[in-house]
């Protein structure tokens, strides 16, 4: 096959698909590369129509799974029957823990974008200027006005639906119609926009189309199946397989090279840039090497710096772009699983149609200003959460058993209304990963170990997010409140990032305002390896975003002669 | 006829919420059960579990645990998706649920008939009983496995799309509906 090209691409999540796409539509030849198993839109969505009962125990996590899948299955909430096919073999691709870390993935091509949480939020200002502010790590280099026009752009490509609400902390966005409140939840933003003049209740902002069609592979309304994380035959929402590997496709210009294991950019010290990168077939292990002007690493935040750290020579002998030693430090995530939750009394006879895959969204209302700074926390949190009618009632345990109980359990149970604060994670230099020589995988490849946890900034914030949860629920006339602080584990939220951060200084950072690494111009890094702080928004549309502008600012670089 | 398509071919054939007698003849006469070697449960223990679960979910008009096969699903369920503390701690809560159950019957818990045990789950899952602290985990027993027969229930093909409101794909979201406009009172069963 070919081995030169314009551009390469690492990794085809949501960051990789956006750079192919952007790359590809400017007329560069495009070499994508994806780690695993080729994954077509459709055609490989195997389980997408399966009921509950189509498995033999429902769709739930086996022992068997368990067995395969050991550390992606300790979160509960990411494998079970239906999707255990999404979501990396532990065994085939090991890491270890100093402390405990979830590394949640996907080998496949879309990645994640397949299984995500598709919450789209853009950061604000309080978030670019936050470490400057607070005399914290390093200052972004960019700000809201620089990131704007990009989210506006991927927001009108994806699809995002929810509701302009004018908040400064909370930015507006180009959104397609809301989707709607359910009776509990209508009743409850009723109540906290009487009683609190610092707090809105809305509908998430969620990458799903609810009008019209988006390019792509023929993306059409959502269907409400909320089978979302198996692949969408309709491509409701936005993956990199429903959106923007075919519209790289359709140009053209993309190679899509799957079972393509990149470990190393090659580094050329006569013209100080990168000539291309080492790649290991999966599955005939034959070693290759690709050549193009730029380089876009987007392999998601902790591979595409393991490829950095595995990248050396004798100009970056600890890794590329690492002459700051910052590489691999500084690793965030959004802590959550600590909320409330309650019954709603009444409304027996309201009922919603269509599983909406979507809750409802409380914008942060901490340390914004004035009132609203706390003393014990720096930062702040959101609310996801959601009304619902599920499960059976305490009335119906009081049937007891028998046929008046048989009868009560086929009609809907008691409402019930619950919040889980996503917060901010701080850039803490000691929260980092590492490579293990020691312990090589099944390529030769060493393996990556975590040591990084939460401290005392986030569990301060963690007990003002249960307080404030079960203090709103009950403001509501929410019954039976219940508070919960789960164990929450760092890579619980399936956010990693900041291991490759954005920065002005190279002697403190490795990318500079482009994402470009300081003294590799042609290398790109746009997933979350690059983010300098975390804020607490979902972080991919901004991944996304920062992709887009990366992208078109190489395409510019390369038509000046520049990389 | 092939049950799962013969059940598939009633969900289009006769909408999602009523059941006839037709389809529950239908059902019934696809039954070709060839006897059941649990997975969990020893047959002795299974028989009785089948039994207790009968109680739990009855026939009505609607066919009740045995003939829809909860107590199968269950005894695998129990089998391949818990670990084996989990599995040990049920185990200890069935023998204390045999132990208080031969006391109350007065008979050994193999010679114990249907009424017998109803006789138990009326004391442990009907509401105003008095329970001992040394009936306790037998009482919570009599819970889990109630549960469990719910999650067969709540998981079982011909409930799932016959008996509960069954949309695969209900193509619009509507909020806050009346709940017999949009199910005629049932619960969604996806």
């Amino acid at each position: 096959m070919e081995i030169n090209y314009d551009a390469i691409v690492v990794g085809t999540g949501v960051s990789g698909g956006w750079a192919a796409k952007e790359l590809c539509e400017n007329g560069l030849k495009t070499l994508v590369l994806e780690r695993g198993r080729m994954l077509k839109h459709i055609e490989d969505y195997t389980t997408m129509n399966d009921d509950p009962w189509d498995y033999k125990h429902g769709d739930v996590i086996t022992e068997e799974i368990r067995k395969q899948q050991p550390k992606q299955s300790r979160t509960g909430y990411v494998n079970s029957e239906s999707s255990k096919h999404l979501f990396v073999n532990d065994l085939k691709h090991p890491y270890s823990e100093t402390k405990p870390f979830n590394w949640i993935r996907g080998y496949h091509v879309g990645g994640r974008s397949l299984t995500w949480g598709r919450q789209s939020y853009r950061l604000t200002d309080f978030d670019f200027e936050a470490n400057a502010k607070d005399g914290i790590s390093i200052d972004w280099p960019i700000r809201y006005k620089d990131l704007a026009p990009w989210y506006h752009h991927v927001e009108e490509h994806i699809g995002v639906s929810g509701e302009n609400l004018g908040l400064p902390q909370f930015p507006d966005g180009n959104y397609l119609k809301p989707m709607e409140l359910n009776c509990a939840e209508d009743i409850f933003k009723g109540a906290i926009n009487s009683k609190y003049n610092d707090r809105v209740v809305t509908i998430g902002r969620v990458a799903h189309i609810t009008e019209g069609t988006k390019p792509g592979a023929g993306r059409i309304n959502c269907q409400y199946r909320n089978r979302c994380r198996r692949g969408c035959p309709f491509g409701s929402y936005f993956s990199s397989n429903s959106s923007t590997l075919p519209m790289a496709e359709a140009t053209g210009n993309m190679t899509l090279r799957p079972n393509s294991v990149v470990h190393e950019v090659i580094y050329d010290a006569a013209t100080k840039r990168a000539s291309g990168v080492r790649v290991i077939d999966a599955e005939t292990k034959e070693v290759f090497e690709f050549n193009a002007k730029v380089i876009f690493l987007c392999a998601s935040a902790i591979a595409s710096t393991s490829i950095l750290m595995q990248s050396k020579s004798d100009r970056f002998p600890n890794g590329m772009g690492n002459d700051s030693g910052e590489l691999g430090h500084n690793l965030m995530d959004h802590h959550f699983q600590v909320g409330a939750q309650g019954s709603v009394e009444g409304l027996q006879d309201k009922y919603f149609t269509g599983r909406r895959p979507n809750g409802v969204y409380i914008p942060r209302f901490r340390n914004i200003g004035g009132a609203t700074d706390q003393k014990d926390f720096v930062r702040g949190y959101g609310y996801q959460g959601g009304g619902g009618r599920g499960g059976w009632s305490s009335s119906v345990a009081e049937l007891g058993y028998g046929a008046g109980f048989k009868e009560a359990i086929t009609q809907p149970g008691d409402w019930s209304m619950g919040l889980t604060g996503f917060g901010e994670t701080l850039p803490y230099h000691d929260n980092k990963m590492t490579l293990d020589y020691n312990n090589l995988d099944e390529w030769g490849l060493p393996t990556v170990n975590f040591d990084a946890g939460i401290k005392e900034n986030e569990f301060n914030m963690r007990k003002d997010m249960m307080q404030q949860a079960a203090e709103m629920l009950e403001v509501a006339g929410v019954k039976n409140i219940r508070t919960y602080d789960a164990p929450y584990i760092l890579g619980n939220g399936i956010h990693e990032m900041g291991t490759a951060r954005m920065g002005r200084d190279r002697k403190t950072s490795v990318l500079n305002k482009h994402n470009q690494i300081h003294d590799v111009p042609n290398v790109y890094v746009t997933d979350g390896a690059a983010m300098t702080s975390a804020g607490n928004v979902n972080p991919s549309l901004t991944y996304m975003a920062l992709t887009a502008r990366a992208a078109n600012h190489a395409v510019e670089e390369l038509k000046k002669m520049n990389l | 006829m092939d049950r799962r398509k013969a059940l598939k071919n009633i969900g289009t054939g006769f909408g999602v919420i009523a059941v006839t007698p037709t389809v529950v003849s239908l059902f019934q006469s696809c039954q070709s059960a060839p006897s059941y070697a649990p997975a969990y449960f020893s047959s002795a223990d299974f028989d009785k579990i089948s039994q207790l679960m009968e109680l739990i979910i009855p026939p009505t008009d609607i066919p009740g645990a045995i003939e829809l096969k909860l107590p199968e699903f269950t005894d695998g369920y129990i089998a391949a998706v818990w670990d084996k503390e989990r599995q040990a701690s049920f185990a200890e809560g069935w023998n204390a649920f045999l132990s208080a159950s031969a006391e109350i019957s007065g008979k050994g818990v193999n010679q114990m008939n249907a009424s017998d045990w109803d006789a138990v789950l009326a004391k442990y899952l009907k509401p105003g009983s008095e329970i001992s602290d040394a009936e306790k985990p037998a009482a919570a027993f009599a819970s889990q496995l109630r549960s469990l027969t719910v999650n067969a229930f709540k998981t079982n093909e011909f409930i799932g799309e016959n008996v509960l409101a069954y949309a695969p794909v209900p193509g619009e979201q509507r909020g806050c509906v009346d709940l017999m406009e949009a199910t005629g009172g049932k619960a969604w069963s996806l």
